[in-house]
């Protein structure tokens, strides 16, 4: 990331959080609970699925590809660990093999997209269709309800005077951890420059098709593990787990501040962005708001952050480069565009 | 001369791929309902045919408008919810105006198509949102309109006019209604895109957006087009739709869109952009609605389509883009001998 990219997310960070306190002051108004710590530890609980496969899909945006495959893979993923645990596996081992499958099925995304170099949206939009429809085939239309309390623990279960709740922790260590991999080491700064030049990236040595499938394989093992944590918390699997929230994964990945067309993003940008989410849908629960009116809201917000990302990028590029000619970063685009996933939109 | 000619030749190999792609899914369909007709039974009726139709219908409306976009390297994934709501509103309008002809209904339910479509078109071409993520919003939006207007009631055919739901029940010449408006969109729409000149934008954008530009095509307004287009023919989708499944709720046809793209993609329409005929797209819809079908008599689970469905996407993409990058070695191969053959010429 430049210098000046990482300038504007350090700006539009200081947004989400003045729109966090916001969000809870309407909250407040909605509801004089909303303020106890009970609650504002809980906020976050029942998104920290749609957290950890907006942290995988963080990684393949950045590398300037989509996976809206994830919310399927997900699905796989409970579905598979509830299998395999029904079968009489030990649950910490049914969980591993449920990664593992997720992972697998990242991977086949990752094979399509990085070393055939087919446009990542179409194929993700297969898979989002067929992995999909795995699931349902893998556990038919019933659920699987009779998990064992200590696993449940992971989802639903509270420390410290029963308040602090571990999900929280969860997804609070793997912002941790996945910040550091995106923002310190070399695997992550591979993945910028793959998202800003593929073909100078290519040229300057990184080794493209690997870090390309790496993503998507990244993508995969996150969703499979949204999908341990989602039957921790509900306790329960079915094949119809995380539909619906595809909306809110990529909305937590785009307010985040991550480039739509790749190359710059950050991961505490991502995390601060579903908390704004969560704390939104939160709201307008208490304000008796339904479901799907809650998405009229949701993707109202999604447009408009790559409308404001779109203005602040153009106005910082003008600024920097008044009176020049400004870089035709678009020139760029196009020469990958015959490879590459997500069109360039259109110039007037 | 020699230049002269192989440059016919060399526009011969590319028509001579894209028939390629038509044949290959025609065969596709042909081994499909070979498959069907000796392991189900009642496969080969008339009956079976004309249902089969009436559902292939509404798809080959939507998928033209949709493979409009495809061309232009974009993608519409919000027309399942656009058929909802028009859905939803060309009953209602009947419900409280049970006297209103059909043809200005029709107009009204193509009206709210567009005006949503024009939404769209601005948001991709002016707000420069990449269309996956504009559509993938406003399918949440407009769902969400839609659950707002329905309130949670739901419309049955004992409260629509006769003269509308024979539409679906009627069979001109054996061919159900459905089909002949299908047929007449279909071959309306492969007129356009063949010889207007301003459809035929939609295939220079889509080849190279950049180039178009350059060319003095207006891109910004063609864009707007696309997704008007694709949105009126959703419109039409589901005004169609109501007549056919005449008990309307707010998650009339969700997932639609599924179909719609399959239909579009199998049907060889490059997902890249720049190259597609509705032929193409007629073929792929039949051939989603003979799985569907076929997979129903075989009482084999829904599931299994879904998976089928996006299992379908993937190959096709895939043997799209290697078909493609074959053709253009070949182009680019011819080429490098034409030069060479100059270069002899000009030294002897």
């Amino acid at each position: 990331m430049s210098q000046a990219a990482r300038r504007l997310l350090a700006r539009w960070e200081s947004i989400l959080v003045l729109a966090i306190i916001g969000a809870g002051i309407w909250s407040t108004t909605l509801s004089p609970f909303f303020l106890k710590r009970g609650n504002l530890l809980d906020l976050v609980t029942p998104y920290v699925f749609i957290g950890l496969m907006a942290f995988g899909l963080t990684f393949v945006v950045i590398a300037g590809e989509i996976d809206i495959s994830v919310v399927s893979m997900l699905a796989v993923s409970v579905v598979c660990f509830a299998q395999i645990f029904d079968a009489g596996v030990n649950v910490w081992l049914a969980g591993l093999a449920a990664l593992a499958v997720a992972t697998a099925l990242g991977l086949g995304n990752g094979v399509l997209v990085g070393l055939l170099n087919l446009p990542s949206l179409a194929i993700t939009l297969g898979t989002l269709a067929a992995y999909g429809g795995l699931a349902f085939v893998v556990l038919g239309g019933e659920g699987v309800a009779s998990f064992p309390n200590g696993y449940t623990q992971i989802g639903g279960g509270y420390l410290w005077r029963n308040q602090l709740p571990v999900a929280l922790l969860v997804l609070l260590g793997f912002a941790l951890l996945l910040g550091l991999l995106l923002h310190a080491t070399r695997f992550g700064r591979y993945v910028f420059t793959i998202g800003s030049n593929r073909e100078a990236a290519r040229f300057s040595g990184v080794p493209v098709a690997r870090i390309r499938v790496s993503v998507f394989a990244l993508s995969g093992l996150m969703a499979g593990i949204g999908g341990v944590v989602y039957v921790g918390y509900f306790g329960s699997a079915r094949a119809d787990a995380g539909t619906g929230s595809l909306l809110d994964v990529v909305t937590a990945v785009v307010l985040g501040g991550v480039d739509i067309f790749g190359g710059a993003g950050s991961m505490l940008g991502v995390l601060l962005a579903l908390i704004l989410v969560a704390e939104l849908r939160n709201g307008m629960q208490l304000a008796n708001i339904a479901g799907e009116t809650q998405d009229i809201v949701i993707g109202a917000l999604l447009l408009a952050a790559i409308v404001a990302g779109n203005l602040l990028r153009a106005a910082q590029a003008d600024g920097a480069l008044s009176g020049r000619l400004r870089p035709r970063r678009r020139e760029v685009v196009e020469h990958e565009a015959a490879d590459s996933a997500l069109p360039p939109s259109l110039e007037t | 001369m020699i230049g002269a000619s192989k440059r016919t030749s060399a526009q011969e190999l590319a028509a001579a791929t894209f028939r390629l792609r038509e044949i290959g899914i025609a065969a596709a369909l042909g081994l499909a309902i070979v498959f069907f007709s000796i392991r189900a039974s009642h496969f080969l009726t008339v009956g079976n045919w004309q249902n089969i139709l009436q559902n292939v219908s509404i798809v080959v409306v939507v998928a033209v408008g949709e493979m409009v976009v495809v061309l232009t390297r974009n993608i519409d994934l919000s027309v399942g919810s656009i058929v909802g709501l028009s859905a939803y509103l060309t009953a209602a309008t009947f419900v409280h105006h049970h006297g209103y002809p059909i043809l200005f209904v029709a107009l009204i339910a193509v009206g709210i198509g567009v005006g949503l479509g024009l939404v769209n078109g601005l948001l991709v071409a002016v707000g420069r949102i990449p269309s996956i993520i504009a559509t993938l919003a406003t399918l949440a939006i407009y769902r969400g309109i839609d659950v707002q207007i329905t309130g949670g009631e739901n419309i049955t055919a004992y409260q629509l006019p006769n003269r509308f739901l024979k539409l679906a029940s009627t069979k001109p010449a054996g061919v159900p209604t459905l089909a002949w408006i299908a047929l007449a969109v279909a071959l309306l729409g492969a007129a356009v895109l063949r010889w207007a000149p301003w459809a035929r934008d939609f295939y220079a954008i889509g080849s190279n957006p950049e180039a178009a530009r350059f060319a003095g095509i207006p891109t910004t307004r063609r864009l707007i087009t696309a997704f008007v287009i694709s949105g009126g023919l959703a419109g039409l989708g589901g005004f169609l739709f109501a007549a056919r499944f005449p008990t309307v709720d707010a998650v009339a046809a969700k997932g639609f869109e599924l179909d719609v793209i399959t239909a579009v993609v199998i049907g060889g329409v490059n997902v890249f952009g720049g190259s597609g005929s509705v032929l193409g797209v007629v073929l792929g819809a039949l051939f989603v609605a003979t799985i569907q079908d076929g997979f129903l008599l075989l009482r084999i689970s829904e599931f299994w389509r879904l998976f089928f469905n996006g299992f379908a996407i993937v190959v096709a993409v895939t043997l799209n883009a290697l078909l493609t990058r074959r053709l253009q070695d070949a182009l680019r191969r011819r080429k490098a001998d034409v030069l060479e053959a100059r270069h002899r010429e000009a030294e002897a």
